[in-house]
């Protein structure tokens, strides 16, 4: 029988996001179904979704056209659906054979593991694949590749694999190592499995995937073939609208004011030495590859990580943050990137997430908290910046994250600062309301703030910044203005090797 | 008809007290039920006052605990600093020091095992749950060491007052209870400390980064258990006419009880002192009530086990409810976006 995965009309909610929004395709076996979107198209939501680790809120989920429900990876499993991850997923400490066979080793009439046979039978198997490999060699000694393979033949070694995925397999693969691993594919793709392959590199696409499915904010676009699509087309479905003339728009002063914020040689355990000056009214964009120093160096800034050396000199005057709440009472706040985790209470209402970092100014004497002046904050702020709620006691996790955002936005403006650092204000965040955050940011530099945006959209950033410090390796790489800024410019700094300046 | 009549009543009662309250008001009438089924004793004033005097101590705790959980917090030493308090308070008394500095010296020795506390929680990052069960068992230990493992008996007749005094027929214990639990009540709900309390046990880095100090905040709430603990040690000795080093074991158990009964949940950032407060009295409630049915003291231990288990499965169920209830919610504000 030929095997098939089929989601009906899948939909997923977390709190505030609408993770997938009624995904419906259909792959078949003896073919690759390659998934392409950006991030945050709901790419690896849909991969959990099928491997059990997430169960869908509605729709139906058929595999060879029967439904199914996965309440676990391991059920999933079980029935012939498994998932190659970025992150192995191999015990470093056991064998190749052991590793293969996990938790089903062969057994002697004694319960005994029988290791004899499963390096046999590992064995073959590697044969099949024409690895150069030995069952006995621990996975620790193999290279990154082979541990992939290694996991691969885990999943293969089920007589009844129906369904394979790889999540961007070939992210740490040389050249060689991607050929091996397309001629397994191919072999699987003989024997009739379903594979899935999800990626965003457009060349491995055109060579490996018969077909591929676009998603975008966790929508599904629409299937294409994977050899005929011009690459322009599949781009203009995966991106949808065009972000080109939100950015024209924008009202921008043209002058900007004397030196706000000036950082010299700034270090931290984890960036560094950085210099840099922000003017008032000024956007100054940090771009740079994940990981470049950005988060960290506004981190430095707020007094969150420690400070071992250099200066911070606002308005012509040293400062020190030892905490964020230094830096919040000499006018520097942050929006972190990760809201979840690091923006937003989750227990409290939409309210006190506004007015949390007003707490000193809003009570008296003996600490009692007044909150009537409390709600003309909160009002005005779901006024201004057109926060939807049906009122402030809703808790800010029932918000989308947009309006989540605009909130921890809304706390950090009612203490009126004079520096607003916005780690990837944008990021999950829907069109509709990226476009609104731009206006905000705008609005926010012409009543004279500094501000400095992290983000790692390089259209986002060259849309709205006057002047562009690129990062890499923990230091600044170079500094392009705005109006001379281009993708592949802000690119190859931030892929340049020093980057120490 | 009469059916219409009495589920308008029941909205009106719904709409007075919360429902997560209401369910324990209610359990607490079954309790109460079932007890005076078994001894008709039960319910009567002066086991009311008995309970409430029992509860007294279970009930200053609890004020800690109530902070400490809803931060994100908990503390396991109360019993053992509650044994320590009586026995250092009586031995100053019995060495011949005047009441009150003994009281002063025992509070800032509760101050001092609040920051011990505070300091391996904020500096050697250790979870409070282990950091406290270090504290408990060093703490028990230096009240043995500080008696030689005798009771210290209580003559002093200040001291003795503490726990003897009746003011309006109830004793002055339930009243200092009663007093406490309704101010730190009002600073949880009404202050900005309350409010950051609430913060950081929902998200504590979160908080850091909104600006507030958590360690800072964490230090207060140890050190304030520390010193509650130890006016309650204080004034249980004084109803014991003794200090002794073996008392108060379990304490922190049937306070964790009384907090999360209350609905203050394990996950940090949710509860209040209301609940607190019909959670202690139900906690009590029930623990008398097995003495006065005559359940051995094995099986009181038993029962005890259970209502915790009890107390944390609807923690569990109340915190599901809540996921559900915001996934609901934020289904629909997705939707009219």
């Amino acid at each position: 029988m030929e095997h098939s995965v089929e989601f009906r009309n899948i939909t997923k909610y977390f709190p505030g996001v609408k993770a997938l929004d009624d995904v419906s395709f259909v792959a078949k076996g003896g073919e690759v179904l390659a998934f392409l979107g950006e991030n945050g198209a709901g790419k690896s939501t849909l991969l959990k979704t099928l491997n059990g680790d997430y169960q869908a809120t509605s729709g139906e989920y058929l595999l060879d056209g029967q439904e199914v429900h996965f309440k676990s990876p391991h059920e999933a499993i079980e029935a012939g659906v498994s998932v190659i991850y970025q992150e192995r997923q191999v015990l470093m400490e056991l064998s190749v054979a052991e590793n293969i066979f996990l938790g089903r080793m062969p057994a002697n009439k004694f319960g005994w593991i029988d290791k004899g046979e499963a390096n046999k039978r590992a064995q073959a198997i590697i044969d099949d694949f024409g690895l150069p490999i030995r069952p006995q060699t621990k996975v620790k000694d193999l290279s990154i590749a082979y541990q992939q393979m290694v996991e691969i033949m885990k999943a293969y070694s089920r007589e009844d694999l129906k369904v394979i995925c790889f999540d961007e397999p070939t992210a740490s693969l040389s050249d060689a190592e991607i050929d091996a691993l397309f001629n397994i594919i191919l072999k699987l793709k003989g024997e009739g499995k379903v594979i899935i392959y999800v990626s965003h590199r457009m060349s491995e696409i055109r060579r490996i995937a018969d077909k591929v499915a676009i998603f975008k904010d966790g929508r599904y676009i629409g299937t294409v073939d994977a050899q005929t699509t011009p690459e322009a087309d599949m781009i203009r479905m995966m991106v949808g609208r065009d972000l080109g003339d939100i950015y024209d728009k924008l009202d921008r002063d043209k002058v900007i004011g004397e030196e706000l914020l000036r950082v010299e040689d700034l270090v931290s355990d984890y960036v560094g030495p950085v210099s840099f000056s922000l003017r008032k009214g000024e956007v100054l964009g940090f771009s740079g590859l994940v990981g470049a120093g950005r988060t960290e160096l506004a981190r430095a800034i707020i007094g969150a990580d420690k400070v071992l050396g250099g200066k911070i000199i606002l308005e012509g005057r040293e400062i020190v943050d030892k905490s964020p709440h230094d830096a919040m009472r000499n006018g520097i706040v942050y929006v972190p990137e990760d809201r979840k985790t690091q923006g937003i209470l989750a227990n409290l209402d939409v309210s006190k997430n506004i007015t949390i970092s007003m707490l000193e100014q809003n009570s008296n004497a003996i600490g009692v908290v007044d909150t009537k002046k409390e709600d003309v904050i909160v009002e005005d702020s779901i006024k201004d910046f057109a926060i939807k709620t049906p009122n402030a006691q809703k808790k800010i996790v029932e918000l989308s994250g947009g309006n989540q955002q605009k909130c921890i936005v809304a706390r950090w403006m009612a203490t009126m600062p004079k520096v607003l650092i916005l780690d990837e204000p944008t990021k999950g965040i829907d069109v509709g309301a990226k476009s609104e955050f731009y206006q905000m940011i705008c609005r926010f530099a012409k009543q004279g703030l500094g501000v400095i945006l992290i983000s790692s959209e390089l259209p986002e950033v060259i849309g709205l910044s006057d002047r562009i410090i690129v990062m890499a390796n923990r230091a600044v790489a170079g500094e392009v203005m705005g109006k001379d800024a281009t993708e592949e410019k802000l690119l190859s700094l931030a892929m340049s090797e020093g980057g120490r300046n | 008809m009469e059916e219409k009549k009495s589920s308008m009543v029941w909205r009106r009662v719904k709409s007075l007290i919360p429902g997560d309250k209401l369910i324990l008001i209610v359990a607490l009438i079954i309790v109460v039920a079932i007890f005076t089924s078994l001894n008709s004793n039960y319910l009567s004033w002066t086991n009311f006052v008995n309970i409430l005097v029992a509860a007294s101590l279970i009930g200053l705790v609890a004020i800690g605990h109530t902070y400490l959980i809803i931060a994100g917090q908990n503390d396991l030493s109360p019993g053992s600093v509650a044994a320590f308090s009586g026995v250092l308070g009586a031995t100053l008394v019995s060495l011949g020091l005047p009441f009150l500095l003994a009281v002063v010296i025992t509070l800032l020795a509760g101050v001092m095992i609040g920051f011990f506390n505070a300091w391996m929680v904020n500096k050697i990052k250790i979870e409070a749950f282990i950091a406290t069960l270090v504290t408990q068992f060093i703490i028990r230990g230096f009240a043995y060491i500080l008696c030689d493992g005798r009771p210290v008996s209580i003559t002093d007749k200040a001291y003795l007052a503490v726990g003897g005094t009746r003011f309006l027929t109830i004793p002055l214990s339930v009243w200092i209870m009663l007093v406490l639990i309704v101010i730190f009540g009002l600073i949880l709900a009404k202050t900005r400390f309350g409010r950051s309390v609430y913060a950081i046990g929902g998200n504590k880095d979160a908080a850091r980064l909104a600006g507030l100090n958590p360690q800072r905040i964490i230090t207060i709430l140890f050190v304030m258990m520390g010193v509650i603990t130890a006016l309650g040690g204080i004034i249980f000795s004084s109803r014991m006419h003794s200090g002794q080093p073996a008392a108060n074991v379990n304490l922190e158990f049937d306070a964790i009880t009384a907090v999360v009964l209350g609905g203050v949940s394990f996950t940090g950032g949710v509860g209040d002192m209301f609940g607190t407060i019909l959670g202690v009295i139900l906690i009590q409630a029930f623990n008398t009530g097995l003495i006065m049915v005559n359940v051995p003291t094995f099986w009181q231990n038993v029962a005890r086990g259970a209502l915790l288990l009890f107390a944390l499965t609807s923690d569990y169920i109340r915190k599901r409810n809540r996921e559900k209830m915001l996934l609901e919610a934020s289904k629909k504000a997705l939707a009219s976006n």
